[in-house]
Formats: structure tokens, C-alpha cells, sequence
């Protein structure tokens, strides 16, 4: 314990009556007031004072000391939610591309299954075609010849077939031309 | 009886506000210094094994003392085994893991205290114990 002598104690108790002003913190625990009433009143004062205000400090350092907590908290819940956020953004990533990927799959199915209609298509009006101006050639042929066996005029009948001949030669011709037309677009275009 | 100079050894600054505040209104000590990081703490334990004039008489020390390159158990292995186990040495932390408590005590802390928003309780009972702890006489503890 420390003791002040007279003068310092009657200054520090002015002090305290003009200007509220005390001593603080643990100092005061270790001050004797020598048996000096007034000076023990005032240490009671002051350490009562010092005490006071430490509460307040206490209670207010304790609820930043709390929010401190919850806001660390909180903000280890914003990154895991975040963590969640990217993966589910990653998982939707990969899915949008795996289902552009099947789109690409389906559309390129879908326009070989499209040309394969058309070419089945054109083949069958080649057929059609190749069998019509065979029949017609055939009975032309057929018509002529029998005239020409049996004797007939064959005036008409030989220059319509020559007619028809050169018709369905030319046909022909513009029929495989218009096929392997569209079969050079075709394959330009994939 | 009031401890004369305590060393806190914590790496929340808050935390040495709440602990001064709380160990001056109960009486607890004269002295406290604060200090952040358990290699400051073995850095001034060598300074006072060569004047241990202000070398405090107990210590408090974190479990997890966040920017050091070891933990408060370790601190407190090195202040008995290294620098003299001259002072009461024992843990306050938010944790209560029963295996950290047993190591903490083979390390030679005397008590653990649990941090909480009432810690006053808490370093009541520590106080009236403390004599305990500096005879060497009181069993280990902890407060929580």
C-alpha cells in the first residue's frame, strides 16, 4: 500500500470538488487514506466511479463481443451458401451443355433421318419415272415393230416414235441431271 | 487475495477488454498485460528468465491462438518445462473438448476456464482457488 502525503491528497480532493475529476483504474486499490476521513471517501468514490464505468465498458464490449459472434456466423453461412451457389452454377453448367450436346445429337438425327426420306423419296420417283419411260419406250417399240411385221403404214407411227424416243431419251437425261443436282446440293450443304 | 500481475495470452482483442474489465470490478489481479500471440508470449518468458522482476504469477492462455506457430497447450508445456514453471499456467477457451482438457493438463496447466458470456462467475471461483493453484496444493479444474 502507498500513502500520499497531505498536499497531494488535498489536491487530488480539490480536484475532485471543482472538476469531478478522479483517480482511475487498479492505483486506487493500492492507496491507503492514512486515516484521513475525507481522503477515504474519496477513494471510495473514485473506485466506486472507476467500477462504473468498467460496467458499462463490460457490457458493451460483451454485445460486440456477441455480435462479432453471430456476424462470424452468419458470414460462415454466406460461404457455405455461396460454396452451394457454385456448385449448383457448375451442376447447371454441365447440364445446359449436356443438353446442347443432346439437342446437337437430336438435330443432326433428325435432318440424316429428314434426307434419308428425301433420298427414299427420289428414289422412288427415279423408279416410277425409270418405269414409265421403259413402258412407254416398250409399247412405242412394240406398236412400231408390229407395223413393221405386219406391213402397215408406218409413216405416223415412225415419226411419233422417233418423236417419243428423243422425248423420253431427253426426260431421262434431265431426270438423272435434276438427281445428281440434288444430291451435289446436298452433300455441298452438309 | 488479489493476484499481483496476471499475463493473458489471447488472439481476440475483445476478448483482453472483457477479461481487464471483468478481473477489475472482481478484484482479481493489479497487474494484466495482454498480448496476442503464444510466440510473444515464449519471446517475453525468455526475457524474464533473465530479470524475472516482471515475470506475472499466473497466466492465461487460449487453446487456439490464431496467427501463432503454436497452440496454448504447447505455450504452457514450454512455460513449465522451458522457462521455469515459476507461475499458476491454465487455459481459458470457448472449448470444453475433453481430449484438448486431458492434454492441456500433461502439458501442466492447473485449470481450465470456459469462456461464455458470464465469465465473472467463473473467475470468482478461479480467484478464491488461486491459492490453491500457487501452492501447488489444488487439483486440477475446470470452470465451466
Amino acid at each position: 500500500m502507498i500513502k500520499l502525503d497531505p498536499a497531494a491528497r488535498r489536491a487530488l480532493l480539490d480536484l475532485s470538488h471543482k472538476s469531478r475529476l478522479y483517480l482511475e483504474g487498479n492505483i486506487l486499490k493500492v492507496i491507503d487514506p492514512d486515516g484521513d476521513e475525507e481522503f477515504s471517501q474519496y477513494l471510495k468514490d473514485a473506485i466506486e466511479l472507476d467500477k462504473s464505468n468498467r460496467r458499462k465498458r463490460l457490457e458493451v464490449t460483451k454485445q460486440i463481443q456477441s455480435q462479432n459472434k453471430d456476424l462470424t456466423a452468419a458470414q460462415e453461412e454466406n460461404s457455405k451458401l455461396m460454396g452451394d451457389l457454385q456448385r449448383a452454377l457448375t451442376e447447371a453448367e454441365a447440364a445446359t451443355r449436356s443438353a446442347e450436346q443432346a439437342r446437337n445429337t437430336a438435330e443432326g438425327d433428325l435432318d440424316l433421318l429428314q434426307k434419308r426420306t428425301q433420298f427414299q423419296l427420289v428414289g422412288t420417283i427415279v423408279k416410277v419415272a425409270l418405269w414409265v419411260i421403259m413402258g412407254v419406250g416398250v409399247t412405242t417399240t412394240l406398236l412400231y415393230s408390229l407395223a413393221l411385221v405386219k406391213g402397215l403404214d408406218t409413216t405416223l407411227l415412225g415419226s411419233t416414235w422417233s418423236n417419243m424416243f428423243s422425248i423420253l431419251l431427253t426426260n431421262s437425261f434431265s431426270i438423272i441431271g435434276t438427281i445428281m443436282g440434288v444430291k451435289y446440293a446436298t452433300e455441298k450443304g452438309e | 487475495m488479489m493476484i499481483n500481475s496476471i499475463l493473458l495470452v489471447d488472439d481476440e482483442n475483445l476478448f483482453h477488454l472483457v477479461f481487464e474489465d471483468a478481473c477489475s470490478l472482481l478484484d482479481i489481479a493489479l497487474h494484466l498485460q495482454a498480448i496476442d500471440s503464444a510466440d510473444k508470449a515464449d519471446h517475453l518468458f525468455r526475457e524474464w528468465s533473465k530479470d524475472p522482476t516482471a515475470r506475472p504469477d499466473c497466466v492465461f492462455v487460449d487453446l487456439n491462438i490464431v496467427g501463432s506457430s503454436f497452440d496454448g497447450i504447447e505455450l504452457i508445456r514450454k512455460i513449465n518445462n522451458e522457462h521455469g514453471n515459476g507461475c499458476v499456467t491454465g487455459i481459458i477457451s470457448s472449448s470444453a473438448d475433453k481430449a484438448e482438457i486431458a492434454k492441456a493438463q500433461s502439458a501442466g496447466a492447473q485449470f481450465w476456464i470456459v469462456k461464455s458470456d458470464e465469465i465473472e462467475p467463473r473467475l470468482e471461483a478461479f480467484k478464491s482457488d488461486y491459492l490453491g493453484y500457487k501452492s501447488k496444493k489444488g487439483s486440477f479444474k475446470v470452470y465451466a
